[in-house]
């Protein structure tokens, strides 16, 4: 160790011998202010220690990876031999995220998928009526019903949408995703009711429902109930699954939407962190043993930029981070409760795309994949040029995605070495800067009572939107250059285009007449319910509502099965538990 | 001298769409550039930002769409705002929104459309000129 010390030293001195005899002469010499590029030394990363810093794939911090090699890679050779398609889904996994006008429009096209071999298990959007906890007749429905994704009023809507789901793809034998967050407890009441019916037993269910109340306040926008009311129905989900549905995972917290409205890399993973953390307090205060359901938490990405070395940095950063939270601040010893396990790792993110010579995204996404191959993930490019035209993703643009992320798996071997940079002077010199403006943006939360406390004074919201706005006058400024945006953007530039098809998956006609057919449906029901047995039940839930030391799950269950509607038991809680309001800026 | 009277926005967000970066960040930068900006915050509906613009006695409302209802929304606010009797208000609208929508939107009424890489003085300026040239101001 003395010997080390002593290189350092000798390190130091000949750096500061080069700054001023080579360095700075060149920068004087073309009248800079300073450097434009930066050298790093082993004075950047000085104390390191790998294994505390590092350590090795698949165990604690897991900054190389959570794994020695992922799944995906110990067949990456066999599915290119059999032409797999990973967005199609199969094999029990979830298929391509969708949805669209009724539950039987859905349907249909999820029949359609698997009549050509597309078999994965539903990946469900929701239409913002939804997501928002309003029913397709209600005022606030008009014009949107069944246009982001499938309108989901009842259990009925909720068992059609499962029809395409029977016999070898019978729904525990497929994995169910929902994009679902405040209304989150209603859509797990349905699958969970659904496999009642059908005799499956619920320990078998798997899926992720997104349940990341905390972030839709953020950014992203569908909230409900205040913020404190919305963690209690966390909770409530949290200790139903962890009791009755082991295998469903219970969140999939995410930095990506965060960021994309605007936050900092330090604020992404902060603000993340905390909203995790909360969740994790939650199942604690519940009683429960961190190891018993922290395994079952999920991340769905954080956020990404076009700053390749930094966005490395943040993915080993952020497990680093997270693993640390679990093992020292809530005294988890399973090493899968440390794990942020997530589809994706690092990616450009879809605000990095431009409008402007849209096929330029295809070359940013292939920095993505880069950067993702790098950081412990399959080396995804995403998302397809296309994404800023609001036309839907082409073909073309999906199979240029899908080749570049083989050609950086079988052709530039990208994949072959974990945690390529570790050790780097470099990279660990920027995940120990990301991982510690993380933790001091963490502490001043705690200190502001945690995140609850953070989003119900409206701090994380105005800070994500004064990031937002920074980053808007640096590209004005012309301190941040986007290609073809506010630089390179005169007439000697030429547009380059290409054919772009897109698949026909959701017919105009039928979301366009989804509003009308939906009305229809839900008239029935209210029709053909038991209306006593709903009052019944709505008004037990209204009851145990006001008292928090109930959960909730299981009035929401029969709710469910009465067939209450999604709105119905929104709206009782919105009784009890009042509305958020937005933050004005 | 007295002071020329600011130039008042609305800055909607219509529908149940929650993204809200551009809304936000657009009143910010006009807000810098010596206009009084009104952020209605999410979820509005078209009489809300009619019963607003009015209130808040602006001369322009712009409306941030990213959901694909662009068209049926705008649709929706100028009538609004025509049944208010303020027809005269001069209505932007920004977001996502497909090339081939942007003469619709002009058609039924819409002043002008500003997409993903717009700078926030491009918007000011179209504004400014706007503005003047109606004889507000």
């Amino acid at each position: 160790m003395g010997k080390d010390t002593d290189r350092i030293d000798e390190v130091r001195k000949a750096e500061e011998e080069w700054q001023e005899k080579v360095l700075d002469p060149r920068v004087n010499r073309f009248k800079l202010q300073k450097s434009p590029t930066r050298f790093y030394t082993p004075t950047d990363r000085n104390g390191f220690n790998f294994l505390e810093k590092v350590g090795f794939p698949g165990q604690y911090p897991f900054t190389a990876g959570n794994n020695p090699f992922d799944f995906w890679r110990a067949f990456a050779e066999e599915s290119a031999k059999r032409g797999h398609r990973p967005d199609w889904g199969g094999g029990g996994s979830v298929g391509k995220y969708g949805g669209f006008g009724t539950a039987s429009d859905y349907r249909d096209y999820l029949l359609r998928m698997q009549s050509i071999g597309r078999t994965g298990g539903p990946n469900m959007a929701f239409d913002l009526v939804t997501q928002c906890g309003y029913d397709s007749d209600s005022s606030e429905a008009e014009g949107e019903v069944g246009r982001v994704g499938v309108a989901v009023d009842s259990f009925r809507d909720f068992q059609i949408i499962y029809e395409a789901y029977t016999g070898d793809l019978e729904m525990d034998k497929v994995a169910s995703n929902f994009t679902i967050n405040a209304p989150a407890a209603v859509i797990i009441a349905m699958y969970a009711a659904m496999a009642e019916k059908r005799g499956i037993p619920l320990e078998r269910l798997r899926g992720t429902p997104q349940n990341d109340i905390l972030k839709e306040f953020i950014a992203r926008g569908t909230y409900i109930y205040p913020p404190r009311q919305s963690l209690r129905l966390f909770r409530d989900i949290l200790v139903f699954c962890n009791e009755h549905m082991p295998k469903l995972n219970i969140t999939s917290i995410g930095g990506y939407h965060i960021r994309e409205a605007g936050a900092t890399r330090t604020q992404d993973l902060a603000f993340s962190m905390a909203n995790g953390a909360a969740y994790l307090q939650a199942g604690v205060d519940a009683g429960l043993d961190v190891d018993t359901f922290a395994p079952m938490f999920t991340f769905n990405a954080f956020g990404g930029s076009m700053e390749i070395y930094q966005e490395i940095a943040f993915q080993r950063a952020a497990r680093r981070m997270y693993a640390r939270m679990l093992k020292e601040r809530f005294g988890a010893k399973n090493p899968r409760s440390m794990m942020i396990r997530q589809p994706v790792s690092a990616h450009i993110g879809c605000s990095s795309t431009t409008l402007q010579r849209p096929l330029n995204n295809h070359t940013r996404a292939v920095i993505g994949g880069l950067a993702a191959g790098m950081s412990g993930a399959m080396p995804l490019s995403f998302p397809p040029f296309d994404e800023p035209l609001g036309l839907g993703h082409s073909l073309e643009a999906v199979q240029l995605n899908l080749d570049a992320t083989r050609i950086l798996i079988h052709e530039a071997k990208i994949a072959d070495v974990n945690d390529p940079w570790a050790g780097s002077y470099m990279m660990e010199s920027l995940t120990d800067e990301i991982e510690e403006g993380a933790w001091a943006e963490f502490d001043k939360i705690e200190k502001m009572g945690g995140a609850v406390a953070a989003i119900e004074s409206g701090y994380m919201q105005k800070a994500v939107a004064k990031s937002a706005y920074e980053r808007q006058k640096r590209i004005e400024r012309q301190e941040d250059f986007v290609v073809g945006v506010n630089c390179f953007n005169d007439e000697n530039e030429i547009d380059v285009t290409v054919n772009r098809a897109v698949e026909d998956t959701y017919d105009e006609e039928s979301m366009r007449s989804a509003e009308e057919r939906q009305k229809v449906n839900l008239a029935q029901l209210k029709k053909e319910r038991d209306g006593g047995a709903v009052g019944k039940a709505l008004s037990t839930l209204e009851k145990h509502a006001g008292d928090e030391t109930v959960n909730l799950m299981p009035d929401i269950l029969e709710c469910v099965k009465v067939e209450a509607t999604l709105q119905e038991i929104c709206d009782v809680l919105r009784g009890v538990f009042g509305e958020a309001q937005p933050v004005r800026i | 001298m007295s002071e020329e009277r600011k130039i008042r926005v609305l800055v909607a967000k219509p529908g149940l769409d929650g993204h809200e970066r551009g809304a936000r960040v657009v009143a910010y930068g006009l807000r810098d550039e010596g206009f009084e900006v009104v952020y209605t915050g999410l979820r509005q509906t078209p009489d809300q930002i009619a019963v607003a613009a009015l209130q808040e006695d602006v001369d322009v409302v712009g409306l941030s769409i990213l959901s694909g209802a662009h068209v049926s929304l705008s649709r929706k606010v100028i009538e609004r705002l025509k049944d208010q009797g303020a027809d005269d208000i001069l209505l932007v609208v920004g977001g996502v929104i497909p090339e081939k929508d942007i003469p619709t939107l002009k058609e039924i009424g819409v002043g002008a459309v500003f997409t993903s890489g717009t700078s926030i003085p491009m918007i000011a300026e179209y504004i400014r000129s706007e503005i003047r040239s109606d004889g507000g101001g």
